[in-house]
This record gives structure tokens, C-alpha cells and sequence, in this order.
């Protein structure tokens, strides 16, 4: 919503306050201030009139004029079409410097002296309204010739700009401003009365209105022969000012008294409501259409009411008898009926929907008056309307239920003022209670708290102290807050790892998911409106997302990619949980001195070590991945506390080519499968612990798992640890391998002796020669 | 006894040192010797003599001490020198990874509101109609729910707009008193410089018995969480609008940029809205079956607290996983 201080100054007398304290007021009472712009119309800029204009002898476009300017007539050389002898016009004489810098001098222009230059809009720095140069009129007020123009408050005003929020349509409107404004300035709003003359011709004679049922609407009709409209220099000004412009003369001047009284106001030729062409009588019918709309029909359906006029009703020319149309409809019908049917609907539905005024004869009267004041129209005297049954309104409050909300105890005298400055009737108030009448353009006021609101807003609530809340206390860190903990823990260590946090949307894509052999969402849970093609599903895992990412580091020359993420993944049906996932591409570390600027590419041992740096134990067994991102050969399903957690793999050397990478190992985890609780201290032995060293022949193709299992089950309680240390092949092992293990044993009740120690030993031994058929080199 | 002297202060090497330590002081060394010599000197010169040899004794093992801790100190200087580096070779970057600036202002903020008490909800990314906006006070045809364009299933379910909708879940299932916060990703249908699909939000919700939770309580508690997270600011609260609060705020810091001198990020206002916030609307009461209650409600982007703390510009590059952006964190 735009206005101008000039516009305002209209509606409510703004003496004495500055555009900076406007603007303040503004903000502090809930109108956002979104810009505020000076228009600045520079120094030596005057009001001047063409006296006598002829053409230039040796250029075709430019006018000789001889133009006064009060103290003088000066002779200025013009290129402006419509400059013409008679006209009042902008003169920048010499010695102005323009808005864009340029500086008025005495020329010669193909031999002729020019002495400053008559100006349009744009030139002195105001919203460019048509080509050529500004034509003056009353519009802007008095001026006499020489005046400097910085003088006239309309072309050297200020433009603020609000932002409003949903609730407010009854600032949509400069009066409705002003309106919210006198509340803050405890000042009057100016209401403009139209006084209808009795002698003229009655409206009655010329069009009756009808309504099929009882509808939701409010309409109102005056009646006017248009001649000779002449669009007024002050309508183009601020129509440039709020952005907007119509095609016709009437359009536009409906447009800004629209913009100015915030009533809806249409204009329609008497002879579209007229059976016959030479008819007196229009006849206007109110009825509902299939939709459930109501419509304005004459011919044929000329309007649906708060929505949109339709072209074939609106005026040919701008003259004739004209009817012209304010209506009302409340914003929670009008809206409900869009979300329901969907139509097409006009500039002014925004308006509508949000809450135009209710008030309609007087905005008709200003308009009327506005087109008679700048035409030679006569009007048709009186109204014809139809009102729907506006419900009564009213909240009841007392002060203590204000001062609970507010924190704070408001003087009763204060909150009486606000209310009535407001538009609210208090007058049936008790001394208990406050009785608000709530006035029908504040559709956004229904309870006690929207009444508190208004106070607040007024009140300021820079004007409230603050206060500490007192509550009583409880334990309020429950599941969710450990679990967010838990979160903050894992990114924590997983930063400290070398690992950046990456963070994806929950969206990705359907087709690569797929082919990537990831089921997504179940297609009649699927996404309706994705915002890209490339962004059409929920995420079944992190890991696609973290490809992209890693590619794009590779692109951008990073050699060494190491990515986190903790987030939301999706099932097919739609069930949400947390995964953690990991990814490490290409250099283990850094070019320096130590790897002579030639590091090694990570592998699966350097992986497996940075994971578990972050997640604690992991053991690892061989798995195959229901994708087909993985690497078959280097794939393993990750085990915490004898529990699947997830899996851990070097990336298909396809798909590191497809996304351009080097060496890459991934690891996706069900986040809530990883621990998260305080470590309990074990006891500890006191006793030495020793160590022995088996180096077992076996089967290359024999997984270490089996051995390990075997290993286990057989193990004596002695046996606290074991893992390898060495793998060895040559030719004369053949298909076997030479696989060194480490054992540590351990007793907590003493020092364990050599026998013990070989004994344990050999216990594991049988077991691996009786079900494995392996055993020492 | 003389020579001893200088050959104690001559001696270049700990070796050398060892030698003479061992000529003097040894059992075949010169002291023993004249030990040996003084027995045969008569009893009345014996005590002269023990005396003077007491003397030298002493004063050679300290003169002896001392070269030796210079030698060896020479000794250690001389070996170490040895190994110099060239440490400026070494500069090197921290080899630590980074946490995502969003996910850090996002502890921060949880860390502020926990140590008060107020309990984490996480609740569910694909949410209802009713907990994402009935229940929140925007019908179907409210002009508030063009402000959210939403990303909506083929069987009517959503992905939340905003986190109201862990409010509404957690006042179905718990009893008041109620002090909360809600951060989580939200959605909206939104692309541009400005604005991601998904973006993090942190909302947090007071409600105890009728007339205890006021508009001054929510001015105090938003005041001094500000303060914690951008230090010095000024604070400013506007009246505004929100369907789920009623009286609303929208709150502004002074710039962090210009300290509120007026630039090119704060649009020359010389403030930064940073929070919107109020008094609970009695419909999302009454949608809850909440009687004889006060609260209050405010939420905040956290995108937004980030960008503004860590002077970030492009928001699209938070969510590429950019690690010229990230390194920047270690």
C-alpha cells in the first residue's frame, strides 16, 4: 500500500508532523514501513506559461516559445510534442541543476537562443506519466508563475510505502490510513460529506435495481451524463506514484478514488442494463450465479460483485449516461467462495478479499464529485441501494483482562481514547466493563485479544515494561531434547574427524533414486507440486545427495572431499527417520611435505578408521547393498553391539565416474541405531596382560569372519582381545595366505603362567583345525 | 697442584674432563698420592698439610663440576643445533572438518532456550492439515495461507509450513503448563536468491493458567535471547500479524552491519527483523480444547540468524554441501 504525505494530508491534517516521524508512527503501530522516497524537485525550477509557440525554421521537431515566468519572458527552444501556446508548464531556468546532474545554460539550438528548458515529469525527478513535457492544472492546487515548484507540497511530496499484513484491508485505502493514523495522533479524521442537490433529475427515473434472493452483498448506484472528463495532471501523478494505470480516463480516475476512499467502484454504460437501445429505464438485477457468486446482469452478466468487471459493461467512451457502481462484500465470503471455486478474478479482488470499505455512499459521493469537478457533467440526484443484514459486532472486556494480557495496567482514560479514535463505540460501557461496538470495516476484530491488540499497538509496545515470567518448575528436558543432544554430539565428533557438515533438502530425485535401485515413495503418496523435476520425491537416503555435493567439490578443485550429514530419510510409505552418513573422496590428506606432495587416495582400512573415530566399535561383515551405488568387493554391513547399523562401501567404479570422482567410500547409518547413553566404567585386571602371536594358514578365499567366529565361540574367558596384524602371500603358499593374529589374554585374578597361556592358545587351535582345517604356518 | 687448576679449565670435551677427574681423584690419582705423602711427614706438620690438601680437594671438585655443566651444556647446544629445521615449512590448516553454519546458529539457539527450561520437540516433517493450519487459525479460505505456498501429497498430507505444528501436537498430548521450543526443517514452495524449498525454523510456545503469561513476559525472555545471540543490539518490537497470535510482534534488532547507521543489508532502516512473535490466539486455544489458559508464541529463520551472525550472502549455497563455504567454519 502506497500513499503520499500530500494524499494523506487529504484525510487528516498532518501540520507539524515530519515525513520521518510519520513514517516512525507508522512502524510503531503496525503498518510496516517497507520505503519511504523523497520526491526532491531541485532549485530554480519554476511555473511558467507558454505565451507563444511557433516552429523553428530549420528543425522540424522543435517549438520557438516564448514563456513567462513571472519576472520575465524568456524564449526556450522546445522538442515536445505537446507543447502549444497557452499551456502552464515546469521551467527549469538558468542556472538549475537537474536531478540528473545536467546544468541549465543559455544555448544556441540550430541558431536559435534558448534560455532553459520546459520540463516533464521524469526530468524533475517526479513518477514519468506520458511522454512530453507536464501539462499544469488546478488539480495541484494554486501557483502563480515564477514560483519555484519545490513549493507545491503535491509534485514535492513524500512516498511511503507500507507493507500490510492480511488482516488490515481497511488501510488498503489512504483514508483508512489516515484513519489508523488519527488514532495515533489523536487527531480527527477529515470526512468529506456530498451533499446532493435536490432540484437535479432523480436516479429513479433512469434505472431500477432488483435482487433475485437475499444476498451477501452491498451495492449502491448513482447516476451521471459524462462530458467532456478531463483527466486531472494530479490523478496521473499519484496513479505513477502507486504503480498502476488504466487504459481509459474513467478507469483511471475509478482507480484513484478507489485507492484514495477504499470503496470498490465500477462504472458501467446505462445502456448495457437497457432492454432496448433507445430505452430511459435500466434495469439492474442482483442474482447468484451456478457458483454461487453474486452478479451484477444486464444484458448479460456485467460484473461478479468483489471479484471482477467484465469487458462488454464497461465504458466505450468516456461519455454518456453512466452508472456508477460501489459495492461491498464481506472478505471471509468472498474469500471462502474463491478457496472453494476457483474464478478468474480482477486487480480488485486483492482489495475485496482482504476487506474493502463498507461504507458506500460516501465513497460514491467523493468519486461523483471528483468526475464533476474535472467535467462538465450533470449528476442524476440521489441513490439507489441494497444493503445485506450486517450482523452486530460486539466484544465485551474488562480492564483487569487487558492488564493480564498485557503485563502492564493501562489508564482506563487512555484505553477509552484509543478505542474511540479507532471508530469503536464504547458509549454503552459499564464502569465494569468495557462494551465495544466493533465498526463493520475492522473485519479482523472478534475477540477479547484482537480489542488488547489495538490497545497494545497504540499504547507502543516499546511502552510495556518487560517482565520474567514466573512458572512453576518441572524437568522439561525429556526424549526429543537428549535426542537432539545426541545429534549434537555425533556432528560434533564427526567435525573434529575432518568431516564438513553437509545439509540437503529432504527432496531429491525420482529417476536417478530409481535407477540407482533406492525405492522411493509409494506413487499415490507422492509428492503433488514438487518445485523442480529434479526435486520430485522424498529422500529415501543421504547418500545420493552427498554424491552430488562431493562432485561439485571435485569440480571445484578440492582433491580431498570428507561430508557429514545427519537428516530425514523417507520409507515408501512415507515414515520419516534419521540417518547419519559419511563420505570420503580422494586424497587421504593433504599434498605437504611428509607425502612429498603426492598423497595416497583413501581406502577401506583409512574409511573404516575415520567412521569409527566418530561412531566408536564397529565391526564389519560382508553384505551386499540393495542399491547398486557399491562396489560388490568392498561392501560391508556395519554392526554396533552385535546390532546392523547400517552399511559401509567403496562407491561403483561406475558411478565415481559417472559423478566424476576419484576413489570414494560411503557409510550410511540408522542414526537411531547408534548409541547414546553415559559409558559405565568395566573393572578393570590388575594382572599383566600377555600377548601371543599365531600366524594361521588358510584359504585365500576364506573370510576372516568365519575364523573370527570360530575364535570366539572357543575362545576360554582368558581371551580379552584378538586381531590381525599381518597378511602375507607368495608362490610357494599357492592359493593359501599366511594370516597373523594377535591375542591378548588376560585373568583378573592373577598373573596368567605359561601353561594357562598355551593351554588358551591351543584350545583355539583344535577348534580352528576341527572346523576350519586350518592351523599353523 | 697448580696444573690440575688449568687443566680442569682447559679441558674442551666431557671426555677430557673425565680424565683428569680421574688423575686427580682417583685412588691412583695426585691426591691419593699426597694423601700417602703427608703420613710421612712429621706429626706436628700433618695437620698443616691435611688441611691444605682438604682444600684443594674441595676446590677442585668444584671447579671440576662446574666445566663439566658447561661442556655438557656446550655438548647439548652443539647436538640440538644439529637437528634445526626450517620451521616455517610447517605453517599448516587445521585438518578438522566444520559443522554447518545453520546447524551452529541452530545449537546456539537450542542451548539458550534449554538451559531455560524449556523442553525440544522435534515432531514430523509430513504433517495434517489441521495441526499445519486449521488448528493454527488459518481456514482453508484464509488470505494468511497465500503467505505459504505449500508442498502438498496426492492423499492431502503436507509438508509443514512452519513448526506450529509441534505446538499443536504437543498441546494435545500434554496437560499445561507448557514451555517449549519446536526446531525442524519446513517447507515452502519458494526458489529464488531469497528463499529455499526448505529452510530451518526454531518456534517456541508458554502456556500456564489464565492471566499469568503476559505480553511483557514474551517482550523479556525474546530481549535476552537476543542479546545472547548477537551481543549488544538494540531491540524493537512492531505490531503485526500472525493467524496463531493475537496481540502480534514482529521484533528488529539494530543492524549488526552499520549499528544501525542505515545500509545496503538493513535497506537503510538501520534495523533487521529478526522474529515474529505474540500472545496465543484463543481459537488455536480452543482448537486444542484448552481452557482457562494465558500464553505466548514466537518463532524465528534460522537461516536468517545465520546468515546475519556469520555475514553469509547467497543462501542457495547452505544447502550444496560447498565446501569453500564450510572451511570457512573450521
Amino acid at each position: 500500500m502506497i500513499v503520499t504525505k500530500s494524499w494523506l494530508n487529504e484525510w487528516i491534517d498532518l501540520e507539524g508532523h515530519s515525513t520521518e516521524e510519520i513514517a516512525k508512527t507508522f512502524n510503531a503501530i503496525g503498518l510496516e514501513v517497507d520505503r519511504v522516497h523523497t520526491y526532491s524537485i531541485p532549485e530554480k525550477i519554476v511555473f511558467g506559461k507558454v505565451l507563444e509557440c511557433v516552429k523553428h525554421p530549420d528543425a522540424d521537431k522543435l517549438n520557438i516559445c516564448q514563456v513567462d515566468i513571472g519576472t520575465s519572458t524568456r524564449q526556450i527552444v522546445c522538442g515536445a510534442s505537446n507543447v502549444r501556446a497557452g499551456l502552464d508548464v515546469v521551467v527549469a531556468t538558468i542556472g538549475a541543476v537537474m536531478p540528473n546532474g545536467m546544468q541549465i545554460k543559455p544555448v544556441k539550438l540550430r541558431g536559435v537562443e534558448s534560455e532553459g528548458m520546459i520540463c516533464s515529469a521524469s526530468e524533475i525527478g517526479l513518477e514519468d506519466i506520458s511522454q512530453g513535457i507536464v501539462e499544469l492544472d488546478s488539480s495541484i492546487g494554486a501557483f502563480h508563475l515564477g514560483q519555484e515548484v519545490r513549493e507545491n507540497p503535491i509534485l514535492n511530496d513524500d512516498l511511503i510505502e507500507l507493507e500490510l499484513t492480511a488482516n488490515r484491508g481497511d488501510c488498503l485505502s489512504v483514508r483508512g490510513v489516515a484513519r489508523d493514523l488519527s488514532a495515533a495522533f489523536n487527531k480527527p479524521i477529515k470526512e468529506y460529506n456530498y451533499e446532493d442537490n435536490d432540484e437535479k433529475r432523480g436516479i429513479g427515473r433512469i434505472l431500477s435495481l432488483h435482487s433475485e434472493k437475499d444476498l451477501d452483498v452491498s451495492v449502491c448506484y448513482k447516476a451521471l451524463d459524462l462530458k467532456d472528463l478531463k483527466l486531472p495532471l494530479i490523478v496521473k501523478l499519484r496513479l505513477a506514484q502507486i504503480n498502476e494505470n488504466r487504459e481509459t480516463d474513467i478507469e483511471s480516475i475509478l482507480l484513484y478514488t478507489t485507492h484514495a476512499s477504499g470503496v470498490i467502484l465500477r462504472a458501467y454504460s446505462h445502456q448495457y442494463f437497457c432492454e432496448k437501445e433507445d430505452d430511459v429505464m435500466a434495469t439492474v438485477t442482483l442474482s447468484e450465479n451456478e457458483d454461487g457468486y453474486a452478479c451484477v446482469r444486464g444484458k448479460s452478466t456485467a460484473s461478479t460483485i468483489g471479484v471482477i468487471q467484465y469487458d462488454d459493461s464497461k465504458l466505450q467512451e468516456s461519455r454518456g449516461v453512466v452508472l456508477l457502481e460501489a459495492s461491498y462484500v464481506p472478505p471471509d465470503i468472498i474469500s471462502k467462495k474463491m478457496a472453494d471455486h476457483k474464478i478468474e478474478a480482477g486487480p480488485m479482488f486483492y482489495k475485496t478479499s482482504r476487506g474493502s470499505e463498507p461504507e458506500l455512499s460516501g465513497g460514491l459521493g467523493y468519486c461523483i464529485e471528483f468526475i464533476a469537478a474535472h467535467s462538465a457533467s450533470t449528476t442524476f440526484g440521489g441513490n439507489i441501494k441494497l444493503s445485506y443484514n450486517v450482523k452486530e459486532k460486539i466484544v465485551i472486556i474488562n480492564q483487569q483482562e487487558i492488564d493480564e494480557i498485557i503485563g502492564a495496567s493501562i489508564d482506563k482514560g487512555i484505553i477509552s481514547n484509543i478505542l474511540k479514535n479507532l471508530g469503536f463505540d464504547i458509549s454503552k460501557s459499564s464502569s465494569e466493563n468495557f462494551i465495544v461496538q466493533v465498526p463493520q470495516f475492522r473485519h479482523d476484530i472478534e475477540h477479547k485479544q484482537d480489542i488488547i491488540e489495538e490497545i497494545v499497538r497504540m499504547v507502543g509496545i516499546d511502552n510495556i515494561p518487560s517482565k520474567p515470567l514466573v512458572l512453576k518448575e518441572d524437568n522439561r528436558l525429556e526424549d526429543d531434547y537428549f535426542t537432539y543432544k545426541k545429534r549434537s554430539v555425533y556432528r560434533h565428533r564427526a567435525a573434529q574427524s575432518g568431516f564438513f557438515e553437509s545439509v540437503h533438502f529432504v527432496f531429491d530425485e525420482k529417476k536417478t533414486l530409481n535407477t540407482y535401485g533406492f525405492e522411493t515413495t509409494k506413487e499415490e503418496l507422492e509428492l503433488l507440486n514438487p518445485i523442480v523435476q529434479t526435486l520430485d520425491t522424498l529422500r529415501p537416503t543421504l547418500l545420493t545427495g552427498m554424491l552430488k555435493a562431493a562432485s561439485n567439490n571435485v569440480k571445484n578443485g578440492y582433491k580431498s572431499v570428507k561430508l557429514f550429514e545427519i537428516g530425514s530419510v523417507f520409507t515408501p510409505l512415507r515414515e520419516e527417520s534419521s540417518n547419519m552418513a559419511f563420505l570420503f573422496s580422494g586424497a587421504i590428506e593433504p599434498e605437504s611435505l611428509a607425502n612429498s606432495g603426492k598423497p595416497q587416495e583413501v581406502d577401506f582400512a583409512a574409511f573404516v578408521q575415520k567412521v569409527s573415530d566418530v561412531i566408536g566399535r564397529i565391526e564389519l561383515r560382508e553384505y551386499t547393498t540393495q542399491h547398486t551405488l557399491s562396489h560388490p568387493y568392498q561392501t560391508a554391513q556395519v554392526f554396533m553391539n552385535n546390532q546392523a547399523v547400517g552399511e559401509l562401501f567403496r562407491v561403483h567404479p561406475e558411478v565415481e565416474k559417472a559423478y566424476d570422482l576419484p576413489t570414494t567410500f560411503m557409510c550410511e547409518l540408522d542414526f537411531s541405531k547408534i548409541e547414546y547413553r553415559l559409558k559405565t566404567a568395566q573393572k578393570s585386571s590388575k594382572y599383566q596382560a600377555s600377548f601371543r602371536d599365531l600366524s594361521l594358514i588358510m584359504p585365500q578365499d576364506m573370510s576372516y569372519q568365519s575364523v573370527k567366529d570360530v575364535i570366539q565361540k572357543s575362545a576360554t574367558a582368558e581371551l580379552i582381545r584378538f586381531y590381525p596384524v599381518d597378511k602375507y602371500s607368495d608362490e610357494s603358499l599357492g592359493e593359501h595366505m599366511s594370516l597373523s593374529l594377535r591375542f591378548v589374554l588376560q585373568s583378573e585374578e592373577k598373573t596368567l603362567e605359561e601353561e594357562e597361556i598355551t593351554k588358551s592358545m591351543d584350545t583355539i587351535l583344535d577348534a580352528l583345525k576341527s572346523e576350519l582345517g586350518i592351523g599353523l604356518r | 697442584m697448580k696444573e690440575w687448576y688449568d687443566a680442569i679449565q682447559e679441558a674442551q670435551s666431557v671426555e677430557r674432563l673425565e680424565e683428569i677427574r680421574i688423575s686427580v681423584f682417583g685412588k691412583k690419582g695426585v691426591l691419593a698420592a699426597e694423601f700417602v705423602k703427608m703420613k710421612k711427614a712429621p706429626n706436628e706438620e700433618k695437620a698443616t698439610i691435611a688441611k691444605e690438601l682438604n682444600t684443594h680437594k674441595a676446590n677442585l671438585m668444584s671447579e671440576f663440576t662446574a666445566r663439566k655443566i658447561v661442556l655438557q651444556t656446550q655438548e647439548l647446544q652443539k647436538a640440538m643445533q644439529a637437528e634445526a629445521i626450517d620451521v616455517s615449512l610447517f605453517s599448516t590448516n587445521s585438518q578438522a572438518g566444520a559443522l554447518h553454519p545453520v546447524m551452529e546458529t541452530m545449537d546456539r539457539i537450542v542451548e539458550y532456550f534449554s538451559s531455560m527450561n524449556f523442553a525440544v520437540k522435534t515432531g514430523q516433517i509430513v504433517e495434517d492439515d489441521f495441526n499445519n493450519f486449521e488448528a493454527l487459525n488459518l481456514p482453508k479460505y484464509h488470505p494468511a495461507r497465500d503467505m505459504q505456498d505449500t508442498f502438498y501429497f496426492k492423499d492431502e498430507m503436507l509438508l509443514r509450513t512452519h513448526t506450529s505444528p509441534v505446538q499443536i501436537r504437543t498441546m494435545m498430548n500434554t496437560k499445561p503448563p507448557i514451555r517449549m521450543i519446536a526446531p525442524g526443517a519446513v517447507f515452502r514452495r519458494d526458489y529464488d536468491l531469497t528463499h529455499t524449498p526448505m529452510f530451518h525454523q526454531i518456534e517456541g510456545l508458554v502456556v500456564d493458567d489464565a492471566g499469568k503469561v503476559s505480553f511483557a513476559n514474551l517482550k523479556f525472555i525474546l530481549e535476552d535471547f537476543l542479546k545472547y545471540m548477537f551481543g549488544d543490539v538494540e531491540v524493537r518490537f512492531r505490531p503485526s500479524f500472525f493467524p496463531f497470535t493475537e496481540p502480534s510482534a514482529e521484533v528488529d534488532i539494530s543492524c549488526v552491519f552499520c549499528q544501525g547507521e542505515g545500509c545496503r543489508v538493513c535497506s537503510k532502516t538501520g534495523w533487521l527483523e529478526v522474529l515474529g512473535c505474540g500472545i496465543v490466539d484463543p481459537n488455536v486455544f480452543e482448537a486444542v480444547r484448552y481452557k482457562d489458559v494465558s500464553g505466548y508464541a514466537f518463532g524465528l529463520g534460522v537461516e536468517r540468524f545465520a546468515m546475519l551472525i556469520h555475514h553469509i550472502g547467497d543462501l542457495r549455497s547452505l544447502f550444496e554441501g560447498d565446501i569453500k563455504l564450510l572451511e570457512q567454519f573450521q
